[in-house]
């Protein structure tokens, strides 16, 4: 195409129209100084298609397209430039007049002399490529798409992870911010949690538990594991709960939870409670429900045991009021035992159903000879007592003539052997018990009110049990593991109907009667428990009094019938029979008098 | 009266043909025929009481097949940028766009717009582009050829463009 010689259409014209028609294009030659165009040689047959029926062969193409027109201005500068030279206009499409449409692509070019314009119409090679470019675009949104639905179930999953990791986070810092120690086993058993407070208990960091099997990571006793094995094996009931001590530099008490993790089964949640202070207060608390000997942690006893401790302070003498059985003499001990008299001795007298001269002698001593039997000179009990506490007891059935004697001992702070003329000088302190009202003793006439003053500096009044029943099963347990020491039986517990009926009892005999009741039990006792049916029978067949009702005491006539049922039962043996009814042989003795009965 | 040549400028198939063919015949079609080469429509338009007749160049897509040809643009009066809010990538082109069209046709009035508004769900051009976009001075329009939303006012707001920065009415080609 490099040189087309100028006048082919005149010389061959045929030949021309011929080219054209295979060529499927329109040649126009541009008018000189005008818009117009002049189509040379025939048509293509898509011609008239586009611009309807011809009308002259000078046409302005400007007009037929606006594509076209913003060409030929742009082509300009090829018909301005060099012959030979070319320009497509690139393709475009235009309605056709059948209500389809065409593609064309127009050529500017410039032969010597001859601007023309090529029109053609872009036949089924353009269409293939059409297809192409159009299969490749829809391939191109078909793989944004699918690579898209995967950005987005990755963003979803990457958002779920980012809030369960968040929800995690939170519920770690609830957990933390409560200070709950929690720790969280896996289905082997090994610890996959555990947090700050849980640690902290634990006393060990999280490089030492997490991974570990929580049997071999804490420090627990063997005996310890057993119980929160169990727990774990059965967290289905998450009331139950056991108690481990946690060894170490710090040892702690720690209450152990066990629940089955909702979401895991098979996953354990594990709640630890800090005890340690807990487990102490009530160590302190058991070690004030007993004194010295004496059990109870009801609020008259630990108001006593703080008299006791008082009164032991200060060197008067003491007077001691209570029921018979209520343990006057273990209080008589304490006071000696708090006292700064404690390294030195502690004598208990009984003074109930002793003669004059035998109480005289027993207290002061004697000369020898002083009366019949008096073989040597001995010493009584205040000079065996020196530099300590002297016990009387039943100081209310002295005989007035050794109340006289008695009266300037606590005065003078001397005592005269019986038989001597010299006073010796003693220093003991004199605690005295009585189960009398001694004040009506001193109206009766049978007591000296000065000596009443004279011991009654100081005064502690023991309750009689019935008024403190919440000590009852403490003294029961207490008295069953001493009786079980002693005799070596093994019997754990009291079973909840035997402490009921030990509860509801009246308890004349107080303390004595449920010691020696518990005694008579553990020797009946055949099981790990003990029954009702073990118990002495007037608890056993007693009526059952609720525990909330006031206890009334026994009338007389009752007491002198079981008094008599008491000795017949124990065959006249008289020490039997007052361990049965839980009084003390001497009170036994008194009373056979008071209540008037013939002891055979 | 006056005729205003605006090309449609965009990567492929991010709606050009759907939005031209919404504005003029107010027709719609879901099915895919991507534009080779170019194709010419005219919608007249009143702007302050005046016609305005667009000359719209509904181009073929931008990508690796096919780069569009600078003799297209040229005579342009202004164009439009047209994005598909659901594949970012078709942002990317249409900032390219911008500086072919700078390069030839100089500052004419132009409106950028973020097709498939209907499917708002499924947008990957989040706001803090959107936002970076009129930072630079870009008006940024969002519309749906489907639905026909924002199409109407996407051309008349650029013809009113258009008529403010060439307001002699001689200039009709
Ligand atoms: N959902 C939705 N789809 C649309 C919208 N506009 C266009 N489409 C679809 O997007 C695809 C492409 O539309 P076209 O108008 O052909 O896109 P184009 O930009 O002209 O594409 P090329 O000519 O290839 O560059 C077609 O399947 C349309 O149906 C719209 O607003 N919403
Ligand atoms: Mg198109």
């Amino acid at each position: 195409m490099k040189s087309w010689p100028g006048n082919l259409a005149l010389h061959n014209e045929s030949l021309f129209n011929a080219v054209l028609s295979t060529l499927d294009m329109a040649v126009f030659e541009r008018e000189e100084d005008s818009a117009e165009f002049r189509l040379q040689g025939l048509p293509p047959d898509w011609w008239h298609l586009w611009v309807g029926p011809a009308n002259g062969t000078v046409l302005d193409l400007g007009q037929c397209s606006p594509f076209l027109r913003d060409y030929l201005v742009g082509a300009h500068p090829i018909w301005e430039g060099q012959s030979g030279a070319t320009e497509k206009s690139g393709p475009w499409t235009e309605p056709d007049r059948q209500g389809g449409t065409m593609t064309l692509e127009a050529t500017a070019l410039l032969i010597g002399s001859k601007k023309l314009l090529l029109i053609e119409r872009l036949g089924s090679g353009f269409e293939e490529m059409g297809a192409i470019v159009q299969r490749a675009r829809e391939r191109m949104l078909a793989e944004e798409r699918t690579a898209k639905s995967y950005r987005k179930t990755e963003t979803r999953l990457i958002s779920e992870l980012e809030a369960s990791e968040r929800t995690k986070d939170d519920a770690l810092a609830l957990l933390q911010h409560l200070g709950l120690a929690a720790l969280v086993l896996d289905e082997r058993g090994h610890i996959t949690f555990a947090s700050d407070r849980g640690l902290e208990i634990l006393g060990m960091t999280a490089e030492a538990v997490i991974g570990q099997e929580w049997e071999q990571a804490l420090p627990l006793h063997k005996q310890d594991r057993v119980p929160i094995r169990e727990l774990i094996d059965t967290a289905s009931d998450p009331r139950k709960t056991c108690v481990a001590r946690i060894e170490g530099p710090r040892p702690r008490w720690v209450e152990i939870e066990v629940h089955g993790d909702p979401r895991h089964p098979g996953r354990h949640i594990v709640i630890v409670h800090d005890r340690t202070e807990l487990h102490a207060l009530r160590r302190v608390l058991n070690e004030q429900a007993s004194f010295h000997d004496l059990v109870g942690k009801s609020p008259t006893m630990l108001r006593t045991y703080q008299l006791v401790r008082d009164v032991a302070q200060v060197d008067t003498t003491v007077l001691i009021e209570g029921e018979t059985g209520t343990g006057k003499e273990l209080i008589a001990r304490a006071i000696h035992s708090c006292s700064g008299r404690k390294h030195k001795p502690f004598i208990a007298a009984n003074c109930a159903g002793l003669t004059d001269s035998i109480l005289t002698s027993q207290l002061f001593g004697h000369k020898r000879g002083a009366f019949t039997g008096a073989v040597n000179d001995q010493q009584g009990l205040f000079e065996a007592a020196e530099g300590g506490t002297l016990f009387l007891d039943e100081i209310g059935d002295i005989p007035p003539q050794v109340q006289t004697a008695l009266l300037r001992v606590l005065q003078e702070k001397e005592i005269t052997r019986l038989g001597e003329a010299k006073p010796r000088k003693v220093d003991v302190r004199v605690v005295a018990a009585t189960h009398h009202n001694l004040s009506e003793d001193v109206v009766r006439g049978s007591f000296r009110a000065d000596l009443l003053y004279r011991i009654r500096i100081a005064r502690v009044q023991l309750p009689p049990l019935r008024e403190r029943r919440e000590d009852i099963p403490l003294l029961a347990q207490s008295f069953l593991g001493q009786i079980c020491t002693a005799t070596g039986k093994t019997i754990e517990r009291l079973n909840p109907d035997t402490l009921r009926l030990l509860m509801s009892h009246a308890w004349p005999g107080n303390v004595r009667e449920l010691k020696s009741a518990i005694e008579f039990a553990v020797i009946s006792c055949k099981a790990k428990e003990v029954l009702p049916i073990d118990l002495p029978p007037e608890i056993n067949n007693a009526p059952v009094v609720p525990s909330s009702s006031v206890w009334i005491p026994l009338p007389n006539r009752d007491e002198k019938s079981r008094f008599l049922a008491a000795l017949s039962d124990a065959k006249g043996n008289r020490t039997e029979a007052a361990r049965r009814l839980g009084v003390s042989r001497a009170t036994f003795y008194r009373r056979l008098v008071e209540l008037d009965i013939d002891p055979r | 009266m006056m005729q205003k040549k605006v090309c449609m400028l965009g990567g492929f198939a991010v709606g050009k043909t759907s939005l031209v063919r919404r504005f003029v015949s107010n027709v719609f079609s879901e099915h895919y025929h991507t534009t080779i080469g170019v194709t010419v429509e005219k919608k007249s338009v009143k702007i302050d009481d005046r016609d305005v007749t667009l000359v719209l160049w509904d181009l073929y897509g931008e990508d690796e097949f096919q780069r569009v040809r600078d003799s297209y643009l040229r005579g342009s009066s202004g164009y439009i940028l047209v994005m598909d809010g659901t594949r970012r990538a078709t942002l990317d082109t249409a900032l390219a766009l911008r500086q072919t069209a700078m390069r030839t046709v100089g500052t004419v009035p132009f409106i950028a717009i973020i097709n498939k508004a209907d499917v708002r769900s499924e947008w990957e051009i989040d706001e803090r582009a959107i936002e970076q976009l009129r930072e630079q001075g870009w008006t940024v329009l969002f519309g749906s050829a489907k639905l026909g939303q924002g199409v109407e006012e996407l051309f008349v707001t650029l013809a009113t463009q258009i008529v403010q920065t060439s307001p002699i009415p001689s200039d009709s080609l």
